[in-house]
């Protein structure tokens, strides 16, 4: 039986940082934000509005000066799989090596490792061929898919991600949002999604939480069928919408 | 990418050219000096490693070589014994930082030689073969050669700058690479083996490749001192109170080609570990 998808939820967590000169900067202040079990929630805002410290907090990396973050009710440190902007793969390591690290840290049964990291690879569209490369070998693109396979591989019920797809062009971007979408549809899992495209949360999102200097500003529930079409007119004026309300609010708070 | 012959040809040819000035100096310098041997004697002890020098309380070319190599093998192998593990701490801990850093930086500015007095009153003529044998030691020689003076200093020539590189390097891992290994669940001992480690190996190698250097050089003066009775630094010291320059020129060349090989070798080995870091975007 597969395991039941986990919601998050952080109530009233806030960060503060101590920086040498400014002193006290709060990233975050009294978040409440739920995300929805087997859902998709996009959380948008400009750089440093503090939505990679949530996703911090949410991964374990970092502890909330207040508050506190649930799974499933219960306050845990959880073992959510993680993709960065940069992928921030090993770069010593090849991209099956890469995959098989969280199996490797977890001590799953040796035996079974390479096939199910074979399997992770493949499911993000790697084929045999890309197994042996380093990461300096692999393009933007190719690293991203490693990266979102190391994160599927050890099968978390949560997947954070930190603007995972940022440094990558246009093209590649659509691509993987989309390709991220086909493996969701397989298998939902709860994804926290970071971004700062309003027009990436609105493909993607089941929910858009708006963070502005710290704060939630506003939470949007995007009701477009799936799949969605970037040049359908609903979407157009949804993502007319989306900025309208959060650009006066947010962006320019 | 090959590269091409004439390239190749030419690289060799320009790297010829000093050794072979030294060379054509060296030939003039023989006809001019009684004292500079000639360049057939020097090629002749070479080609006969196993000849003792006749006038001379030393042992043979070879002999010298593997009483050298042994001694440096051992002072460098407890080198990176110990310093490898304790860079690794001073790298990953602010507190041992603190505690050793200032020390290490003192210790680094003194030249291992100065230790060389206070090695032999602490040793005095202790070797491996004085702590298995006692008083029949002497009838094991090379064991009894690897006095514990000279190895304590080819330890302490060593000991820095693997300490120092290896502390570098784990020192520098990214943060980035531990928080993914932390993500997915690794403990401690699995961030040291699975990132800091693999992560500071170019740092390592390079402490290796410099502490094999300082060794091979420290090696010769450590073999000066007195107790010694072999090694290559001995039998350059021993040639010129006898005057036979020839094994005194035919150690240095010795000690030239051993030291070339350890730093390729070493040069080698930095390029299949460290192999990632340049191209790491």
């Amino acid at each position: 039986m597969p395991e039941p998808d986990e919601a998050i939820r952080f109530e009233s967590v806030s960060k503060c940082f101590l920086a040498p000169v400014r002193g006290e900067v709060w990233a975050l202040r009294d978040i409440d934000l739920a995300c929805e079990a087997g859902k998709l929630t996009c959380v948008l805002g400009p750089s440093g509005c503090g939505k990679t410290t949530l996703l911090r907090i949410a991964a374990g990396l970092d502890q909330p000066t207040s508050g506190q973050v649930l799974v499933n009710c219960r306050c845990r440190a959880g073992r959510p799989g993680l993709v960065s902007q940069e992928g921030d793969l090993l770069p010593w390591r090849r991209a099956l090596a890469n995959v098989l690290l969280g199996l490797e840290v977890q001590s799953v049964p040796r035996a079974q490792r390479k096939a199910r990291a074979r399997a992770a690879l493949r499911r993000v569209g790697l084929g045999e061929e890309l197994e042996e490369c380093f990461p300096h070998e692999l393009s933007g693109g190719m690293r991203q898919r490693v990266a979102i396979a190391r994160a599927l591989c050890p099968n978390p019920r949560i997947i954070l991600m930190d603007e995972p797809f940022a440094s990558l062009d246009e093209p590649m971007r659509y691509r993987l949002q989309e390709e991220l979408l086909a493996l969701w549809a397989q298998d939902p899992r709860t994804i926290v999604f970071v971004t700062h495209s309003i027009e990436e949360a609105v493909f993607l999102a089941d929910r858009i939480v708006i963070l502005a200097e710290g704060r939630k500003v506003r939470e949007f529930a995007i009701e477009l069928p799936r799949p969605r079409d970037r040049l359908a007119a609903e979407f157009a004026r949804l993502l007319l919408d989306v900025r309208r309300s959060v650009a006066i609010r947010a962006f320019h708070a | 990418m090959a590269v091409p012959l004439s390239k190749t040809l030419k690289k060799l040819a320009l790297g010829a050219i000093v050794p072979l000035a030294i060379l054509a100096l060296w030939h003039w310098a023989s006809s001019a000096s009684v004292v500079v041997p000639s360049i057939s004697r020097v090629a002749d002890v070479l080609a006969h490693p196993l000849r003792r020098p006749p006038d001379l309380d030393a042992t043979s070319l070879a002999d010298g070589l593997t009483v050298s190599v042994l001694r440096v093998a051992l002072g460098f192998g407890l080198a990176a014994l110990t310093a490898i593990p304790a860079g690794l701490l001073i790298g990953r801990c602010a507190a041992a930082r603190a505690i050793f850093q200032p020390t290490i930086s003192a210790a680094m500015s003194i030249s291992p030689i100065a230790w060389m007095p206070i090695a032999i009153i602490t040793f005095g003529l202790a070797s491996p073969a004085t702590v298995a044998y006692g008083d029949g030691a002497w009838r094991h020689d090379v064991l009894d050669q690897l006095r514990f003076a000279v190895v304590a200093v080819i330890w302490l020539a060593s000991f820095f700058p693997i300490v120092v590189n290896t502390a570098a390097g784990a020192g520098g891992v990214k943060q980035a690479h531990l928080e993914a290994a932390r993500v997915l669940g690794a403990s401690r001992r699995a961030l040291l083996t699975k990132v800091v480690i693999p992560s500071a190996v170019p740092s390592i190698v390079t402490g290796l490749r410099l502490g094999a250097g300082i060794a091979w050089r420290v090696i010769v003066a450590a073999e000066i001192f007195p107790g010694t009775r072999s090694g290559l630094g001995y039998m350059i010291a021993t040639s010129h109170e006898q005057a036979s320059y020839e094994y005194a020129f035919a150690a240095i060349i010795v000690i030239g080609a051993i030291g070339i090989s350890l730093d390729g070798v070493f040069r080698l080995l930095a390029s299949r570990v460290g192999h990632w870091q340049s191209k790491e975007r």
